[in-house]
C-alpha cells in the first residue's frame, strides 16, 4: 500500500512536483504517464528514496523519509535503465548485488546459501540461467536489461519501480518483461509501479493510471474508464486511437499477405 | 551449480595464493641483489636469528647483516607496502568514480600530496603531538584537498557529476599542483635535488619508522575496506541502484574516498608521487580475479607490491652505482602496459 499526499519535489531549487497525491491499494499496480517533461521520472525517483522532498509518502503505514537505507530496500526496488558498466562483472555476480539488504556485514562477504538459491531463482524467471557466468558486458541491450530485472527479483521488494522499463527493447522482449513483472506482481505484498511512454504496452501490466502534466495530477483511475480518446486528446495532443488504428491498417493482416504472394 | 561457484572461489583463492608465494619470492629477491649480493639462504638465517633472537650465524659476514637489516630490508619493504597502498588506493578510486581511468595519480591526490610533503620539507615543519608524522599528514592533507578541490570543481560545472568531468578536473589541478612543486623547486636551488624527489620517486633513505607507520595504516585501512566490498562493487553500478540498494551511497563514497586518501597521502609522503601503479595493478588485477572487489582489493595489494619492488629494483642496479627515480621506470613500463591492458580489453568488448 503507497499513500502520496501533497507531495513537492525536485532538483535544486527547481519544484517539479506541485502537490501530487494518490493512494494505491496492495497488489495495484500503477502505471505513470503524461507527456515529457511532466514529472513522471521526478515522481518514482522520489518514491524510490532518491530524491528530497516535501509532503509525505507512506509505504505500508510507514513514512518514507526518516526510513533506515536497509529498510527502504525491503520496501521499494528499482529496476534501472540498462547503463554504462565500467566493470566485467558476471550476471550472476550482478543479480547477487539485489541480495545486499538482507546479508550481514562482514569483513569478506554475508552471502548465505538462501542467497544463492534466491538469486539462481530470479535468473531462471527471466530465462538467465543459461547466460548464469556470462559477463554482463558482452550481453546485448536486451539481455542487460533482464540482468537488471533479475536483480531487483532477487531483491525481493515490496513495489517494485520501473522507468520506462522496455526502452531499448524489440517486441518480444517487451512483452516478456511485462509478464515477469506482472508474475511478481501476483504474490501478495508485492506491486509495481511504472513510468511508461507507450500507452499500449502500460496496460498489459498495469490496471490503473496515473497521468500528470506540469507536475500536477491531470488523471487518476482505472486505465480502462480514465484513458479516453478525448482525454489522451487534451493531454498528448494526438488522437491516440486514431494513430493505432492507422498503424494496424499499415500492417497486412493474414490473408491480404496471403492474396499477394 | 553451486559446485561451480565453489570451483571458481578457490580458483581466485589460487591465484592469490601463488601472487603471496610470488611476492615473497620477489621480496627476497630484491633484498639480496644489489651492489653487494646476499643469497637468499643467508637472508633467510638473519630472519630466522632476529625473529626467534638467536644471535646471527658466524658464517654470514657482520657487512651483509647491516647491510641488510638498515638499508635494503626498510626500502624493499617500503615499496612493497607503498605499491600495495598505491594500488589498492587505484582500484578504489576506479570502482567509487565509476571510471577505468582514475587513480591517485590522475585525480591530483598524489601531486597534491607531494606538495604538501614538500611544503613540511622545506619549511622544516613539525608539528606538536605528531611529530615524525607531520610528514604523511601532510600529505594526506594535501592529497585529500586536492581531491576534494576536483570533486567541488567538477560538480560546478557539471551538475550531474560525470567521473570524466571529475577525472579531467583532477588531471588540470594535478597539473597546477606539479607547477607549483616546479616553482618552489627553482625558488629553493639548494633543495633541488630533495624536491626533485617528490617529483618523480624514490625508495633510498627509507626507514623502518615510515614501514611501520605505512604497514598500520594498511592494517587498519584494509580491513575497513574489505568490510565495503559488496557496497563497492554496487556502487560501480551508479548511484540509482546504489541509491535503492540498502546503503547511503554518498556516506559510503565519502567513507571510500577518505581511505583512498589517506593511503596514497601517506605512501606519497614516503616515497613521493610514483605513477601508473595505481592506475595499471587494478586493471591486471581484473583480469586475473574479476571485479568483485573482495578479490580484486588482496590481488591489488600483492601485485603492487610486487610490481614495486621490481620498479626499485630496476630503479637501483639497471645503471648502478646511479639511481633512477623510480617513478620514471613505473611510468617507462606502465604506460604501454595500461594501453595494452586498457585499450585490449575495449578491442574484445567491440568484437563480442
Amino acid at each position: 500500500m503507497i499513500e502520496v499526499s501533497d507531495l513537492r519535489a525536485g532538483y535544486g531549487g527547481r519544484e517539479v512536483l506541485h502537490s501530487v497525491g494518490f493512494t494505491l491499494a496492495d497488489g495495484e499496480n500503477l502505471a505513470v504517464l503524461g507527456p515529457n517533461g511532466c514529472g513522471k521520472t521526478t515522481l518514482l525517483r522520489t518514491l524510490a528514496g532518491l530524491l528530497p522532498f516535501e509532503g509525505t509518502i507512506r509505504l505500508d503505514g510507514k513514512p518514507l523519509s526518516g526510513m533506515r537505507p536497509r529498510e527502504r530496500a525491503a520496501r521499494v526496488g528499482l529496476m534501472s535503465q540498462t547503463m554504462q558498466i565500467p566493470f566485467d562483472y558476471t550476471v550472476r555476480e550482478v543479480v547477487r548485488m539485489g541480495r545486499y539488504r538482507l546479508q550481514r556485514r562482514a569483513l569478506l562477504s554475508g552471502e548465505t546459501e538462501a542467497d544463492e538459491r534466491a538469486a539462481e531463482e530470479a535468473m531462471r524467471a527471466t530465462g538467465l540461467l543459461p547466460l548464469a557466468d556470462r559477463r554482463v558486458t558482452a550481453l546485448s541491450g536486451g539481455q542487460q536489461q533482464r540482468v537488471f530485472l533479475s536483480r531487483v527479483l532477487a531483491q525481493e521488494p515490496a513495489v517494485i519501480l520501473l522507468d520506462e522499463p522496455t526502452n531499448h527493447l524489440d517486441l518480444r522482449s517487451q512483452l516478456e518483461l511485462l509478464d515477469y513483472l506482472k508474475a511478481y506482481s501476483e504474490t501478495p505484498g508485492r506491486q509495481v509501479v511504472g513510468v511508461f511512454h507507450d500507452l499500449t504496452l502500460a496496460p498489459r501490466l498495469c490496471g490503473r493510471a496515473l497521468f500528470l502534466e506540469g507536475g500536477a495530477v491531470r488523471g487518476d483511475g482505472a486505465f480502462s474508464k480514465i484513458a479516453t480518446p478525448a482525454f489522451l486528446q487534451t493531454l498528448y495532443g494526438v488522437d491516440v486511437r486514431a494513430h493505432l488504428e492507422e498503424a494496424l491498417a499499415a500492417l497486412p493482416r493474414a490473408q491480404d499477405a496471403g492474396i499477394q504472394a | 551449480m553451486s559446485n561451480a561457484i565453489s570451483q571458481r572461489r578457490s580458483g581466485r583463492a589460487g591465484v592469490l595464493l601463488l601472487l603471496a608465494c610470488f611476492c615473497a619470492a620477489v621480496f627476497l629477491l630484491a633484498v639480496g641483489v644489489g651492489s653487494v649480493a646476499i643469497p637468499a639462504r643467508e637472508t633467510l638465517a638473519i630472519a630466522r636469528a632476529r625473529l626467534t633472537g638467536a644471535p646471527v650465524p658466524e658464517t654470514i659476514p657482520a657487512l651483509h647483516v647491516s647491510i641488510l637489516t638498515k638499508l635494503r630490508l626498510p626500502r624493499v619493504l617500503l615499496s612493497l607496502l607503498c605499491g600495495a597502498a598505491l594500488s589498492v588506493s587505484g582500484a578504489v578510486m576506479q570502482s567509487v568514480l565509476r571510471n577505468p581511468l582514475a587513480s591517485g595519480y590522475t585525480l591530483g591526490v598524489s601531486s597534491g600530496a607531494s606538495l604538501g610533503a614538500a611544503l613540511v620539507l622545506l619549511l622544516g615543519l613539525r608539528l606538536p603531538l605528531i611529530g615524525a608524522a607531520t610528514l604523511p599528514a601532510a600529505g594526506f592533507a594535501f592529497g585529500l584537498a586536492t581531491v576534494l578541490l576536483a570533486m567541488a570543481l567538477s560538480a560546478r560545472f557539471d551538475p550531474g557529476l560525470r567521473s570524466d568531468t571529475i577525472v579531467l578536473t583532477g588531471m588540470v589541478i594535478s597539473l597546477l599542483t606539479s607547477a607549483i612543486l616546479s616553482l618552489l623547486c627553482s625558488l629553493n636551488r639548494e633543495s633541488l635535488e630533495r624536491l626533485y624527489f617528490w617529483q618523480l620517486g624514490s625508495f633510498s633513505g627509507a626507514t623502518m619508522e615510515e614501514c611501520a607507520l605505512l604497514l598500520v595504516l594498511l592494517a587498519l585501512a584494509l580491513p575497513c575496506l574489505l568490510r565495503l566490498c559488496g557496497e563497492m562493487d554496487i556502487l560501480t553500478f551508479g548511484d540509482e541502484l546504489a541509491g535503492t540498494s540498502g546503503f547511503s551511497p554518498k556516506r559510503t563514497r565519502t567513507a571510500l574516498i577518505l581511505l583512498a586518501t589517506l593511503l596514497t597521502g601517506t605512501a606519497v609522503s614516503a616515497c613521493g608521487a610514483i605513477g601508473f601503479v595505481d592506475l595499471v595493478m587494478p586493471h591486471l588485477a581484473r583480469r586475473l580475479v574479476g571485479p568483485r572487489h573482495r578479490a580484486l582489493l588482496p590481488a591489488c595489494a600483492l601485485l603492487g607490491g610486487i610490481c614495486m619492488m621490481l620498479a626499485d629494483l630496476a630503479a637501483r642496479t639497471v645503471l648502478s652505482p646511479r639511481e633512477l627515480p623510480v617513478g620514471a621506470v613505473t611510468a617507462l613500463f606502465g604506460a604501454p602496459f595500461f594501453l595494452l591492458v586498457y585499450f585490449g580489453r575495449r578491442r574484445r568488448e567491440e568484437d563480442a
